[in-house]
């Protein structure tokens, strides 16, 4: 049950987590939406880009080696597109770095970058999600509009995924205790489908026990929460450093670099 | 078949979001007017359904090693209708973005297109045009089969198309998109079989669930598979053969087609003078910060070295600042009595 925990340390305290979700939301879209923009050209700009999403991990007191873990765990697709660059360019370019000058082609260097942006994009969305609640960024995307039945959806989904997977692992776990050897494809698809199924089976009644006992605790369809969402003096302050962490690399270190 | 970040360019991720955030919109106020309270807890269940289902795997036929599992859309489609698949699996999709870092943030719009819309509405009207209202075995079997593989494949083609609208492709586009062909088709295949598995399943054990839909007997016969098994490996043959033809070799494949570079042969003949000022041009008009054309390095090296320079000074100082960070925050935390 490793996935239980992929958001656990929303629920610490510290000056990020208790920034307006809204806020933090629209910071980190601005954030990749900017760095995707970049040309696929300049890679030492992103580890300037790295040091806001960094700091607010560091801020937040999450530890560095369960962000790249994650990372590590998310990456296999981008590590494919990003190794197939170098077959297909095959300009010849110098690279230079510091004192070291080599030759390279120039589908290498769209590779780390392609692998770079990846990195930094998905620091800042981490950054994001553990130190947001997901019922306060549910909140904060239903005051931005998203509808609220896709809201209520989501917080349904969010409740009971740890649940089903738990089961799905011990249907799975039964399974491989009672297979020995290969069975071949058609009994293997009817095993799946039969766990499957069950599972399917399984969901429907826990779905119905759910609505019975939130009937009787009288759910109408609306999701009634304590709302906090409200921009005070901190999210003030966020948004001006992060104005200024923007502009700044845009307008005075991204020319220098370039 | 989640989309990256990368395989976008921002206009493209923004105007999907807008569609993609569009047809939600209206799917939900298309689905408000038959939905009730009970409705609720059913579809967040079987959403976390999904991801449960996506964890049973199985071992495929033709490859050793490899396993398949469920992608689910069409089986919700068949069972929920398509309206309320779309916002399931659209919303197992946002999760798979924000809890789990599957897909980008920015690609978020895409892949909503690419795995809920457009599977659940193709793969619903798909099953319910061939069934058609009749419900034997063979008639159930081909609508469920043609449904998976249509919606997934549907999927499949648009991701290449939008990267290609964004221009980020470094391959070849009709490479891409014979290559997404060819393993999704495996992929709707295997997504066919097993929602027809399932399906029949329910049937047995359950036919409440889906008696609506299916009231006729399902059953899957061994001909039935081996016939697709038959089918699927000549229909594969052919696509790897047509891939194999329309590949030309390495070299020639890097040198073929170079909208960004039209000089590009005059790079390899290097005694011409022509090359310098277009290199120069080029450089110019291109942004590249790291490294220079070659050409430019050896006849400016000073100016190869400096922006190497630079770049390391960029690098060196943004390391230099995490770590202060790191290092201050430290600091901070010690001198804080520690709360549990």
């Amino acid at each position: 049950m490793h996935h239980a925990h992929i958001d656990k340390f929303a629920y610490q305290d510290s000056p990020v987590h208790r920034l307006d979700s809204r806020i933090k939301f629209i910071a980190v879209l601005i954030f990749t939406a900017v760095v995707i923009s970049l040309p696929r050209t300049s890679i030492s700009i992103l580890a300037c880009y790295a040091i806001g999403p960094f700091a607010i991990l560091v801020l937040g007191r999450i530890p560095m080696t369960f962000v790249f873990k994650h990372i590590l765990v998310v990456s296999p697709f981008v590590l494919v597109l990003a190794l197939s660059t170098p077959f297909y360019d095959r300009t010849p370019v110098t690279a230079a770095f510091g004192p070291f000058i080599w030759q390279s082609t120039l589908g290498w260097m769209r590779c780390f970058a392609i692998f770079g942006k990846f990195i930094v994009t998905m620091l800042a969305l981490i950054a994001l999600v553990s130190t947001t609640r997901f019922s306060d960024l549910l909140a904060g995307l239903q005051k931005l509009g998203l509808p609220k039945l896709l809201t209520i959806q989501l917080g349904f989904l969010y409740r009971y995924i740890f649940v089903l997977i738990d089961s799905a692992h011990h249907i799975l776990q039964a399974r491989a205790g009672r297979t020995l050897r290969n069975l071949g494809f058609k009994a293997e698809l009817k095993v799946a489908a039969a766990m499957l199924g069950s599972l399917f089976v399984r969901s429907i009644d826990t779905a119905e026990h759910i609505n019975m006992a939130m009937q009787a605790r009288g759910f109408d369809g609306n999701w009634r929460t304590i709302s906090r969402l409200r921009i005070c003096g901190i999210d003030y302050v966020f948004i001006i450093i992060f104005a200024g962490f923007m502009i700044g690399l845009y307008f005075f270190i991204r020319p220098v670099l370039q | 078949m989640h989309m990256a970040n990368e395989l976008l360019s921002v206009p493209v991720a923004g105007g999907t979001l807008a569609i993609a955030a569009a047809g939600i919109g209206l799917v939900c106020r298309k689905a408000k007017r038959f939905i009730t309270s009970e409705k609720l807890a059913l579809m967040g269940i079987l959403g976390a359904f999904v991801f449960a289902a996506q964890m049973v795997n199985f071992q495929l036929p033709i490859m050793p090693g490899t396993s398949g599992h469920m992608v689910g859309a069409v089986l919700l489609a068949i069972i929920l209708g398509p309206h309320l698949a779309a916002i399931v699996i659209s919303s197992v999709v946002i999760i798979q973005c924000l809890i789990f870092q599957d897909g980008g943030l920015l690609a978020l719009g895409c892949n909503i297109i690419n795995m809920a819309l457009v599977p659940s509405y193709l793969g619903y009207y798909l099953y319910r045009g061939i069934t058609a209202g009749k419900f034997n075995g063979l008639r159930v079997y081909i609508a469920a089969m043609l449904a998976s593989l249509f919606a997934i494949e549907a999927g499949a083609v648009l991701v290449p198309i939008e990267a290609s609208l964004s221009g980020v492709l470094a391959v070849k586009f009709s490479t891409f998109l014979i290559t997404m062909l060819g393993v999704h088709f495996l992929v709707g295949i295997v997504e066919g079989l097993i929602t027809l598995a399932v399906l029949a399943y329910l049937q047995q054990v359950r036919p409440d669930v889906v008696i609506d839909f299916l009231p006729g007997k399902v059953r899957l016969s061994k001909k039935a598979v081996l016939i697709t098994f038959g089918v699927l490996i000549v229909v594969i043959g052919a696509g790897f053969s047509l891939l194999a033809c329309g590949l030309p070799d390495g070299l020639e494949w890097s040198y073929a087609e170079r909208p960004d570079q039209p000089d590009f042969k005059k790079v390899i003949v290097n005694d011409n003078p022509v090359i310098a000022k277009v290199d120069s041009l080029q450089s110019r008009y291109t942004p590249m910060p790291d490294y220079a054309p070659r050409s430019l390095a050896t006849v400016e090296n000073k100016a190869g070295i400096s922006a190497g320079w630079t770049s390391f000074a960029g690098v060196f100082g943004s390391v230099l600042t995490m770590a202060f960070i790191w290092f201050f925050a430290y600091i901070l935390r010690k001198n804080q009595p520690q709360k549990t």
